[in-house]
């Protein structure tokens, strides 16, 4: 039986990969296999970007490393393609794991003529309409008031639709998340909001952040359950979001899961060689012995099913292959032109605009206006 | 700058003796003195203690002040902008760094109803000496959530004043002056030119007036006016019309609201002719209002229509990140359409 506000977090594989309660039915070996090569695909999907950077072929870049198991069990919690996801930034390990194809993750990193969102936001800020996965914006816990307002509308509807929202720990400061959790709280919206606790905010750890213990037990003062979970245990994370999205599926109204994970690597790449100025060695070293990838490999080898190196590497290499034929191909698509600046800022292109779009078609074509 | 600018502005106390530094040396200095002048002096905001900021204009300033009164805040720009407003009123010289103007939106309640208004509506009992630092503009590629120019949205608030300087020297003096005038002032710092833009500061202490615009080079046939990100595109339109014979004035405004209408009309009323450029939208952009002054005020002087370069009117765009920032091309393209008018 799961519950909501435990002191502390639902497990079930400890560190070392040995199950600390018995693993529900469904999470057969081949299960497993199928969590461990999203998780592990999705880490690899985050080495070749952080490459790309390098070339200076993408501007910016927000790891998920080491939150993989809170992304890929959030996932496969839901069903996608009929819930809607309101995400944030660092989302694009869920957003692979619910089917967004690499090339179109890719095509927005790249901001080629195949981003779907035409070149518009910085890098890593995609969108799917196919997928109900609505587009990230930058500014932090924006996304949870319409996620509220999302839910509501699926209520009023009559749908059986939930929302997720997901945001980070620093994410829960902001008036918006405390509006957004308020509404969604006193509607009985269908809303599931997700925190991915990765215990930083750039450089602010989340003790200066909030002055109570954990996230979830904000939940009690807006009035829905609050679970915590080890973010890095995908069986657990499973297991939690399952529980709590069935709950608002039902109709109990919203739920918040706090997911305790940890970002391995660097805010972003702006902030590449500033790790040292605020968090210590040994804290990463300690999360780092906490890896979900490992513990669900410790895990199979447990069960008697390890991942054979050869499996491992091919999950690697095949990864690799299919992100350089992306960006081959998406690079190939060519860059937006100046005429996208002025598309879709409007249903209907406005006088001002016309006019405005033609001074730059002369000024671009060297042709007078 | 003039030299007779420069007089004006300084304070001379010091020894004559300057150094070139950097825009963003520039703001980390004025913060720096002010912190050690001031006991009342106090820095806050996302990630500017330990990281020293983003852009890391605090770097350094936590370990040197302590974490009293250099410090991280959680995330959030209400919670950052009102406590700064509470402080002020407790008779504390608070400066908050806003992570990215594109970020004011959550904070911007607290701006306008509480920093904006306390001293109007409470008579004049309580006041609000803050001053709120914050990254604008575009040019880093950054999408239009790191790259907006908001300035237009502040100066049409009654009790700010709105700042954005464009050379260090500018930046350290106007910084200065903002942490010991008694208002609540929007400091923009346009960071494509943390960098880029170098230049010297005097060794000694000086402040630089709140409203006073700066002629960086005088001219006789056509205004350019301009503040922030825009100012060294304006310099180079300059230059390549002075190499064709034409002499143009350029003024950098540096200060917004309130603004050097005295200055700007003075020069239009030489000169005949303006071009403002900024890189903010151009509907309710804030160079409508010097458009305005200018027709209001030197009219019977105008030889062409007030020529005016601006952002479109969209979003911020991340791959045209360049095409749509008004570069010195698009200047003189406006400089030769008033010239031939
Ligand atoms: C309103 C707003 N303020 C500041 C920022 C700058 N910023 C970008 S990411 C970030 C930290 C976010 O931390 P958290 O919510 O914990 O998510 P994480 O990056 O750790 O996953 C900050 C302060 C922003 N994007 N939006």
């Amino acid at each position: 039986m799961i519950h909501p506000h435990t002191p502390e977090p639902i497990q079930y594989i400890a560190e070392d990969g040995q199950p600390v309660q018995a693993l529900p039915e469904r999470f057969t070996p081949d299960l497993l296999r199928g969590l461990h090569h999203d998780m592990l695909r999705a880490r690899e999907f985050d080495r070749k970007l952080i490459t790309l950077l390098r070339q200076g072929r993408t501007t910016f870049y927000a790891q998920s490393s080491g939150m993989e198991a809170t992304q890929v069990g959030l996932a496969r919690s839901l069903q996608a393609g009929h819930d809607w996801v309101w995400p944030y930034y660092r989302d694009h390990t869920l957003a692979l794991s619910m089917g967004m194809p690499m090339f179109d993750l890719l095509s927005q990193c790249l901001g080629t003529n195949s981003d779907s969102c035409r070149g518009r936001q910085m890098p890593h800020h995609f969108a799917s309409a196919a997928l109900k996965f609505v587009s990230i914006s930058s500014s932090i816990a924006s996304q949870v008031p319409p996620a509220a307002g999302s839910a509501m509308a699926q209520k009023y509807l009559g749908s059986d639709e939930i929302t997720v929202c997901t945001f980070g720990d620093g994410a829960t400061s902001e008036g918006d998340w405390h509006a957004g959790m308020n509404m969604a709280g006193t509607a009985k919206a269908p809303c599931l909001f997700v925190c991915e606790n990765n215990q930083w905010a750039i450089s602010t750890g989340v003790q200066q952040q909030t002055a109570s213990e954990t996230i979830h037990v904000k939940a009690r003062a807006y009035g829905m359950p609050g679970y915590y979970v080890d973010g890095n245990d995908i069986v657990a994370v499973m297991e939690v979001c399952a529980h709590a999205a069935a709950g608002v599926r039902a109709g109990d109204g919203p739920a918040l899961v706090e997911c305790l994970t940890y970002r391995v690597g660097s805010h972003s790449n702006a902030d590449a060689d500033a790790e040292k100025q605020y968090r210590t060695r040994d804290e990463v070293n300690l999360w780092l012995a906490r890896d979900p990838i490992l513990r669900v490999e410790k895990l199979l080898e447990h069960l008697g099913h390890p991942v054979s190196t050869e499996e491992r590497s091919e999950i690697i290499t095949q990864t690799h292959r299919e992100v350089d034929q992306d960006v081959i191909r998406a690079e190939a698509s060519g860059q937006p032109d100046w005429r996208i600046m002025f598309e879709d800022v409007y249903a209907d292109l406005p006088s001002h605009l016309r006019e405005q779009a033609a001074a730059l078609r002369a000024e671009q074509e060297g042709v007078r206006a | 700058m003039t030299a007779t600018q420069e007089k004006r502005d300084t304070a001379e106390t010091g020894n004559g003796e300057t150094r070139t530094i950097n825009l963003i040396q520039a703001v980390t200095e004025a913060l720096a003195e002010e912190l050690e002048r001031d006991r009342r002096v106090v820095l806050f905001g996302e990630d500017v203690g330990a990281r020293g900021g983003v852009f890391m204009a605090t770097a350094g300033l936590q370990a040197r002040f302590g974490k009293e009164r250099v410090f991280d805040t959680p995330l959030s720009e209400a919670s950052i902008v009102g406590a700064a407003v509470g402080m002020a009123a407790r008779g504390l010289r608070p400066v908050a760094e806003i992570q990215f103007a594109d970020y004011m939106g959550p904070g911007f309640d607290q701006i306008i109803s509480q920093a904006a208004k306390l001293r109007y509506r409470s008579g004049g009992q309580f006041t609000c000496p803050l001053v709120i630092r914050t990254p604008s503009g575009g040019g880093v590629k950054g999408g239009h959530h790191h790259s907006q120019s908001p300035e237009s949205y502040y100066t049409h608030t009654p009790g700010l004043k709105v700042v954005m300087p464009s050379t260090p020297y500018d930046a350290k003096g106007l910084l200065k002056a903002a942490i010991r005038g008694d208002d609540p002032v929007i400091f923009f710092e346009p960071k494509r030119l943390y960098r880029a833009a170098k230049g010297e500061v005097p060794d000694h202490d000086y402040t630089v007036r709140i409203g006073e615009a700066a002629v960086r080079r005088e001219g006789t046939d056509l205004s350019l006016i301009g503040y922030g990100g825009v100012m060294p595109d304006v310099e180079r339109a300059a230059a390549a019309l002075a190499a064709e014979g034409v002499s143009a004035e350029v003024i950098d405004l540096r200060s917004l609201l309130p603004w050097d209408q005295g200055t700007v009309v003075r020069s239009v009323q030489k000169t005949g002719r303006a071009v403002l450029v900024s890189e903010a939208p151009r509907t309710s952009n804030f160079m409508g209002e010097v458009a305005y002054v200018i027709q209001e005020q030197a009219f019977d002087t105008l030889r062409a229509p007030v020529g005016q370069v601006a952002g479109f009117d969209t979003p911020y765009p991340y791959v045209q990140d360049k095409v749509y920032l008004p570069g010195p091309n698009r200047i003189l393209a406006a400089c030769v359409k008033a010239l031939n008018y």
